[in-house]
């Protein structure tokens, strides 16, 4: 899938993820997809909780040897 | 509409400090209002030196060693990036008379309040949540 910018996360526990995809996502405009790469597990859940409250969409997650990525749509 | 939570800090191990700083900085990336308000031992989270070397709970001094491997932000950088979101940092006055801190003693950042005006904050919150 398409992304406009890569947010790579591994090896960050909770609440760093969220916080660093916040960050990222601030910087881009409604309609773009920032991939994110993470390790924590708490993430599987968190970041597509984190998307849904900050109003974006979860276009996509995979988990491949231990690293889980997401694909969030800026709402 | 954005959801509001309201956290009371009111104690001051290093535990507690992450429980507060975690969901703070959680919530506010999940482009919630979040206000913390610090009473009593709390006010170590927001004191200038003594949130640097907060003490563990009693009986848990052997996870000095476990936190300082476990890949998770110090509580400096945790405070920092609440103040970032625009966490909205609450001293309680009272709490700051009995114990003699002044308000020098404590970060850059902190409105010192009394518990009405957090209440105020609070009335409207979605979230209460006390540490």
């Amino acid at each position: 899938m398409q992304a406009d910018k890569v947010l790579n996360v591994t090896g960050l526990s909770c609440p760093l993820p969220v916080v660093r995809s916040k960050k990222a996502i601030d910087e881009m405009v409604s309609g773009q997809v920032l991939e994110i790469h993470a390790t924590d597990k708490g993430a599987v859940k968190d970041i597509p909780a984190w998307a849904k409250s900050a109003g974006h969409v979860l276009l996509k997650q995979t988990e491949e040897e231990g690293v889980y990525k997401f694909w969030v749509q800026k709402g | 509409m954005s959801k509001r939570v309201a956290i009371i800090a009111a104690n001051g191990s290093l535990f507690d400090a992450y429980k507060v700083f975690n969901i703070a900085t959680a919530a506010a990336a999940s482009e919630a209002e979040v206000g913390i308000f610090f009473t009593f031992e709390g006010l170590n989270l927001i004191h200038k030196e003594a949130h640097k070397q907060l003490p563990l709970p009693p009986g848990k001094e052997a996870m000095k060693d476990m936190l300082a491997q476990a890949n998770i932000p110090s509580i400096p950088e945790l405070l920092q990036m609440a103040k970032d979101l625009g966490v909205r940092l609450t001293a309680c006055q009272m709490s700051m008379d009995l114990m003699n801190v002044k308000e020098e003693d404590l970060i850059d950042g902190i409105e010192v309040a009394g518990a009405a005006a957090f209440l105020d904050f609070a009335y409207d919150a979605d979230v209460t949540l006390t540490f």
